[in-house]
């Protein structure tokens, strides 16, 4: 009986209160990093493909909406998010293709998903999914399930994990096939 | 009291009915109108465009004065209500967003419908190129975006068709919707009715109001609207408001006047009875005739109730001493008679002009004159007593002036004659070329409408190219043919035409043709693949997709219930017209009509819409011009008949009115349009009364030639107190008319006074 009734407590999820005050002192502790780098490495598995696709570079955040992912391999490429603005770069082909995120309504929740949580704005990140928090603020764990019908039919769930105010882990589980970005702090 | 009693009743009933039909009549502003029967093709094409075409249907609205956030949410709302409430073919307030349904369709047509589709795309090389970009933008941080279709499309066909319909305009987003500058959220709205239904169009207005409204905008939001609907219902009211503003000020001044000089209220109330008849005769017989009333139309008749005024006047005002109004009324009543058939003759080619606008002038003035002279005659001597007072006497200054103006007759001709050479000299008159300036849409509301064209990125569409079909495929067929061939001239860089949306059936299935068959593209696909990571099978959806379109076949315009957004871009330009089908070619950047000319082959239309409007304009004032000719020669022919050769010098009075009233608008600098042509119709009538009542003079009765003058005096200065203010409104129709009549009513009198019989020395 005892046996059951932690079994019940440690598959339920946090009562709401107790997840609302967690997710609000990670967001706080995510606030307060103004600014942050890492380094990244991507792993994409999908369906289609025999082996996964493994990627990394460099990511640097900076309050309060400027995120860029600069990947170094498997080939160049710059991907930058500031304000309403998304520019994505490959220098190797000259190219480069700028995007208003409010014309991209199928974007901006996977946008917001990462730059929202490192910029600890719990508003816009509830804008666009539902947020539920696990954890302790040392050692958390955030899901998010976005709102759109259009954008859950590609991605079902993210998942971000970190420690106080520093994100270390970023899942994307799609319809098929699933990433896994690992992010290391750099001074 | 009570012997006034028969005239308060009739004067009541009358204006209680005017009122009730003013209310119940509706009022038009279609300036096309105004327009006269189309001659040659592009002149129908273009005339058809202004009366029906979808620049009649759109409805274009700005809500501004609230943050962007609050203005974004309004957008929203008020699109959302207004693509429920049905009346609407499209509301658009952000880059269109295709239905799952619809994005599904396309989708699966994509090999039909996309330019990629060539015999090159789907060969081993390019299917290897093809996959090895597929591997890259999956390795890329796009790669969310590229797996959606990557699988199902390696070969790019659908963001192809994407691009090609891709508009150069964009319109700024915020939160998704068109926000320009201001800051102001952006709609367009497209109307189901079409833009001949003014009562349907004045619903879309109003679902738009209401929408607006019904999204619970904060204190400082407003919502700009234009359109059609609109458009008319501002001409109306401007027209209303004018004719209001105008009719009480000039009321007043004429019953001032006439009060002074009748020094009775029941004789007033005798000369407003029939012009209220005639006003009321007038608006019924052109609703009964036409169904509707020109706002144009309307305020003519309602100038015509200072002409109108005339003929109790002249009933009035002739009434000797110890004589009964009936008596006088019998006496003046040949006089009488003559002047209205001369006026209604002067209108009479009107009604057979062609142009409906110009109809309802002639039918309501002619109808109006009919009901006002016959009420004169029949119903005043039977409302007013058998003795009314006195006039009182005309100043003996007047009388003095008129009798030196007499004295100098011989001048006339001389003056008159410089008058005409120095016209001649100057050159044609100026005629008015542009459209917009004939339109009783107020200036503001035709300002807001280009300015939120401009930001919505509506195309100033100069030059417009059409073909004809029997059928949509024949017209689809020539469209791209067109395009292809004058963009291959070089004579434009670019068209949007219907083809661009939905290719002809030919076309489509001439790429479905070049798709390879279900096992010769497997077996390519195979190769290609051959050192990349793709799994056996990744690439199924592909090759069923191909194999499905092939058997699909071409998408027909009959076939888009699916895709309303593709069906409603594709209606602006490919609809069926006198059971067949046309096609319109929009030209982009630069052009020259003579290159497209040059280049286009037989069939295809090339319309320079301001080029072909200054046409139809001009073809305007010279059917009414041939018209008020005709209407001239019948005035001469009925002068004859009834006064012989006198009666062409009486001619010379309308004749040199027009004149000088001509040369004085060429003197102001305004530009002559059609308007200013049916003034002087009423103009030439109005100086061939004053020429036939200045004509009884007779030298043998100086006090009956003093009441014919006075009558006469006292016409003249009703008519300047009423046309003198419409001059001053600001409906283009109503200031031509004012100015035109007033001017040609005062060089009118003073040739009528000139030219009237001489007199033996002093009364």
């Amino acid at each position: 009986m005892r046996r059951r009734a932690l079994l019940a407590a440690a598959l339920l999820p946090a009562a709401p209160a107790r997840a609302q005050a967690l997710l609000a002192q990670v967001m706080a502790a995510l606030a307060a990093t103004r600014e942050s780098r890492a380094a990244f490495v991507e792993e994409k598995e999908l369906p289609e493909l025999e082996s996964p696709l493994v990627a990394r570079g460099l990511l640097a955040w900076r309050a309060p909406d400027r995120l860029e992912k600069r990947t170094t391999e498997p080939f160049q490429e710059r991907l930058l998010v500031e304000g309403d603005r998304l520019l994505l770069e490959r220098p190797d082909r000259g190219t480069r293709q700028e995007t208003a995120l409010d014309a991209a309504p199928e974007i901006r929740p996977l946008v917001e998903a990462i730059r929202a949580t490192l910029a600890g704005d719990a508003a816009t990140l509830a804008a666009h999914h539902e947020v539920a928090a696990a954890g302790s603020p040392a050692r958390w764990r955030i899901t998010l399930v976005p709102r759109s019908a259009r954008v859950l039919a590609a991605v079902q769930r993210i998942v971000l994990e970190g420690e106080h105010g520093r994100l270390l882990v970023v899942e994307t589980q799609g319809r098929d096939g699933r990433s896994r970005l690992a992010a290391t702090p750099l001074p | 009291m009570r012997r006034h009693a028969p005239l308060l009743l009739a004067l009541l009933l009358a204006a209680a009915a005017f009122a009730l039909a003013l209310r119940h009549v509706p009022l038009r502003a279609d300036i096309a109108d105004f327009l006269p029967a189309a001659q040659g093709e592009e002149a129908a094409f273009l005339l058809r465009e202004l009366r029906e075409g979808a620049g009649t249907r759109l409805l274009l609205a700005g809500i501004e004065g609230a943050p962007e956030a609050e203005l974004a949410r309004l957008s929203r709302a008020m699109a959302e209500r207004l693509r429920e409430s049905g009346l609407f073919a499209v509301v658009a307030n952000g880059p269109p967003q295709p239905t799952d349904a619809e994005a599904a369709l396309l989708f699966a047509r994509r090999y039909a419908l996309s330019p990629a589709t060539t015999p090159e795309a789907f060969t081993e090389p390019a299917l290897r190129a093809a996959l090895e970009a597929v591997l890259d933008g999956l390795r890329s941080s796009a790669e969310p975006l590229v797996r959606r279709f990557a699988f199902a499309d390696p070969t790019g066909a659908f963001p192809a068709l994407l691009r090609g319909w891709a508009q150069e305009h964009r319109i700024a987003l915020h939160d998704g919707v068109w926000m320009a500058e201001g800051p102001r959220a952006l709609l367009l709205m497209e109307t189901r009715a079409g833009g001949m239904d003014p009562e349907a169009q004045a619903r879309a207005a109003e679902a738009a109001r209401a929408a607006f409204a019904a999204a619970a905008p904060s204190g400082e939001a407003r919502l700009l609207l234009s359109g059609p609907g609109v458009f008319a219902a501002a001409a109306a009211e401007a027209i209303r408001a004018d004719v209001r503003l105008v009719s009480i000020l000039s009321a007043s001044l004429v019953a001032a006047f006439l009060l002074w000089r009748y020094r009775s209220l029941m004789l007033l109330g005798a000369v407003a009875l029939p012009v209220l008849l005639g006003a009321l005769a007038g608006l019924l017989a052109v609703q009964a005739a036409f169904g509707h009333v020109h706002g144009a139309a309307f305020g003519f008749g309602m100038t015509m109730l200072g002409v109108a005024a005339d003929y109790p006047v002249v009933v009035v005002a002739h009434r000797a001493p110890g004589e009964s109004v009936g008596e006088a009324a019998r006496r003046v009543w040949p006089t009488l008679r003559l002047a209205v058939a001369t006026s209604v003759a002067g209108l009479t080619p009107m009604l057979a002009s062609g142009f409906p606008g110009l109809a309802q002038l002639g039918l309501f003035a002619g109808a109006g004159l009919l009901a006002a002279a016959l009420a004169a005659r029949l119903l005043l001597p039977a409302l007013l007593p058998a003795e009314p007072p006195a006039l009182r006497p005309l100043p003996r200054g007047a009388m003095d002036a008129v009798a030196a103006l007499a004295a100098r007759r011989r001048l006339v001709p001389w003056l008159l004659g410089g008058v005409a050479a120095a016209l001649l000299l100057a050159g044609a008159p100026r005629l008015e070329r542009d459209i917009a300036a004939l339109s009783p849409v107020p200036e503001a509301l035709r300002e807001l409408d280009g300015r939120l064209r401009a930001q919505a990125g509506a195309p100033d569409v100069r030059l417009v190219l059409s073909v004809r079909a029997p059928d949509a495929e024949g017209a689809l067929v020539a469209a791209e043919r067109a395009a292809a061939a004058l963009t291959a001239a070089g004579a434009a860089a670019a068209f949007d035409h219907p083809a661009r949306w939905l290719p002809s059936a030919a076309t489509q299935r001439a790429r479905l043709d070049t798709l390879p068959d279900a096992a010769t593209l497997a077996a390519r696909l195979e190769a290609a693949r051959a050192g990349l990571p793709f799994r056996p099978g990744a690439f199924a959806p592909f090759l069923e997709d191909v194999a499905a379109a092939r058997a699909a076949g071409p998408l027909t315009p009959d076939a888009l219930e699916g895709a309303p957004l593709l069906a409603a871009r594709l209606a602006t330009l490919l609809r069926p017209e006198n059971g067949g089908w046309r096609a319109l070619l929009l030209p982009e950047g630069a052009q020259d009509p003579a290159a497209l000319r040059a280049a286009a082959a037989p069939g295809l239309l090339v319309v320079d819409i301001k080029a072909e409007t200054e046409r139809i304009l001009d073809a305007g004032i010279a059917t009414a011009l041939r018209w008020g000719g005709l209407g001239a020669g019948l005035v001469l022919a009925l002068l004859l008949a009834g006064r012989g050769r006198a009666g062409l010098r009486l001619a010379l009075v309308p004749g040199g009115a027009l004149l000088l009233a001509f040369a004085a608008l060429h003197l102001l600098g305004e530009r002559v349009s059609v308007f200013h042509l049916t003034a002087a119709l009423l103009l030439a009538g109005v100086g061939m009364d004053y020429a036939l009542f200045m004509s009884r003079m007779t030298q043998e009765d100086a006090a009956e030639d003093a009441r014919a003058l006075g009558a006469v005096v006292t016409c003249m200065v009703t008519t300047l107190l009423t046309f003198g203010l419409l001059a001053l409104c600001r409906t283009p129709v109503l200031h031509a008319m004012g100015l035109t009549v007033s001017l040609g009513v005062a060089a009118a009198f003073l040739l009528a006074c000139a030219l009237a019989p001489p007199r033996r020395g002093r009364a």
